[in-house]
């Protein structure tokens, strides 16, 4: 992404330019598994290369199986988290039953579409299991082109990273503990290396059950 | 007199200061399917009579079990209501309601308080009565809810756009008899069970002593285990157990009285 913001004056004069999504940081992947996905974020909260946060988690339950990643500018995560909460509370009070992942994806997209020429500086993530107890992941440009591969998503400043680590350690229908085991594995490993996510890791575990546990992960915390 | 061919138009007063259209909708009410609203030491109760279902009527299963039925509808988590008067109109004052709520929460980051949303509803439904030449909304409501601010709060709102805060209150038909029972029956911090009953035997006694659980719906709005506020539509189940206690209450009573009538009548 080009769009950038303001500037970073070094000591010898001159001045360094930041991707506009890499201000506040942050790592997110979603994974599926067999009849169990999971999703997982850093927990830095920064300002350019102040971390001011430990636990910023940046993941978050918006139905009872579904999870929206939001990983970009702080201020978009918030203002976009509190748009897809009144839109899923609307549906759910018109229709009477909880949006499915697949119309939260949708729903999603078209919200970040109609700021087309005034964008989100957010890419965000969606996880979540279908009404066939089938698990879902789907992931978007800052503009709400989205896409549901049959593996993973990965977003964040440690995207590239992160492509790389969970291409390798990924097997298709896993069970739970073998998705905590390899969503945490890689996220961690991509996390060390990027200094503007880490500071911990929150990994969530979502159950066509309904069943949730978000474990911490310990990680280097620098 | 040819002001008076004019003064049936919702935005003219009459030639005795009144508005017509507005006096015509509360009339409409008035024979609506009768609603009750009772605040109790446990939370708020909402009762409504259901008229005779048609056996045609497709069911619903597979919703959402506390969000609405035919006369009370959930507006947010912490807030719902119960309706008398025209179904259409309420259904567009109730969307209304529920993106009110919404857009309080979006900008607060916190549930609308109940008062807040009343006011914004009764600003709608007063519009309607002085702008624009349409007719009023032929709806009352009973708001139940919980907020910070006020703990549990019971509000009557009606086609004017007034609205005030009740202990207990009833709208629909057969008011006047519900309401002097009301008075003489309800207690400060009666337990949701008793206001149940009483709720029932009201009901009961406006339909001239033939209540069955398929003609009630009852619904409560109280506080969760987790410390928010639920609310929740009773099932089947639970109508039923109340209506049969209400009915078994109703024939001792009436045993009681045949034995005292005797009595006096002996000696």
């Amino acid at each position: 992404s080009k769009a950038t913001v303001s500037v970073l004056y070094w000591k010898g004069g001159g001045e360094r330019k930041m991707s506009i999504f890499a201000y506040n940081g942050g790592a997110m992947v979603a994974m599926k598994g067999d009849g169990c996905v999971a999703i997982a974020s850093d927990n830095r909260f920064g300002t350019q290369f102040n971390t001011i946060g430990r636990n910023n988690v940046k993941h978050h339950q918006v139905g009872s199986r579904v999870f929206v990643g939001l990983p970009g500018l702080e201020t978009d995560n918030q203002t976009l988290l509190a748009k897809i909460k009144f839109r899923m509370k609307m549906f759910r009070l018109r229709e009477e039953r909880e949006m499915p992942v697949k119309s939260a994806t949708s729903m999603l997209g078209n919200l970040l579409y109609s700021h087309r020429f005034g964008s989100f500086f957010v890419e965000p993530v969606v996880a979540g299991i279908d009404e066939k107890g089938q698990s879902y992941v789907a992931g978007f440009d800052c503009i709400g082109s989205h896409v549901a591969p049959e593996d993973f998503i990965v977003t964040g400043t440690t995207q590239d990273s992160l492509l790389g680590t969970c291409e390798s350690m990924f097997k298709p229908n896993m069970n739970a503990d073998e998705l905590f085991e390899v969503v945490s594995q890689a996220l961690m490993a991509s996390l060390d290396r990027d200094c503007l996510a880490g500071w911990g890791a929150s990994v969530t575990i979502l159950k066509n059950t309904g069943e949730c546990i978000t474990r911490q992960i310990k990680t280097r915390l620098d | 007199m040819s002001g008076r061919r004019f003064d049936s138009r919702t935005t003219i007063f009459s030639q005795e200061g009144r508005l017509y259209q507005v006096e015509y909708a509360m009339t409409a009410i008035g024979h609506a399917p009768l609603t009750l609203g009772m605040l109790t030491k446990d939370g708020v109760l909402l009762l409504a009579e259901r008229p005779q279902q048609s056996p045609l009527l497709d069911s619903e299963e597979g919703l959402e079990k506390n969000i609405s039925a035919e006369k009370l509808f959930m507006v947010d988590d912490h807030l719902a209501v119960s309706v008398a008067g025209l179904t259409a109109d309420a259904n567009t004052l109730i969307n209304h309601a529920r993106l009110t709520a919404q857009r309080y929460a979006y900008t607060y980051q916190e549930p609308v308080p109940i008062e807040h949303l009343v006011t914004v509803m009764c600003d709608i439904k007063q519009g309607y009565t002085q702008i624009g030449g349409l007719r009023p909304f032929g709806v009352s409501f009973l708001y139940a809810g919980w907020d910070n601010a006020h703990g549990f709060q019971l509000y009557h709102s009606d086609p004017s756009g007034n609205f005030s805060a009740w202990k207990a209150n009833a709208i629909g038909q057969h008011t006047d008899a519900a309401q002097s029972v009301l008075k003489t029956d309800w207690k400060e911090n009666m337990s949701m069970e008793d206001a149940m009953r009483l709720g029932c035997r009201i009901l009961n006694k406006c339909q001239d002593g033939s209540l069955t659980s398929e003609k009630v719906e009852i619904a409560h709005m109280t506080m969760g285990d987790d410390g928010q506020p639920k609310f929740h539509i009773c099932r089947t189940e639970e109508v039923d157990k109340v209506v049969k206690e209400t009915i078994k209450q109703k024939e001792e009573e009436d045993k009681q009285k045949e034995k005292e009538r005797r009595e006096k009548q002996q000696g």
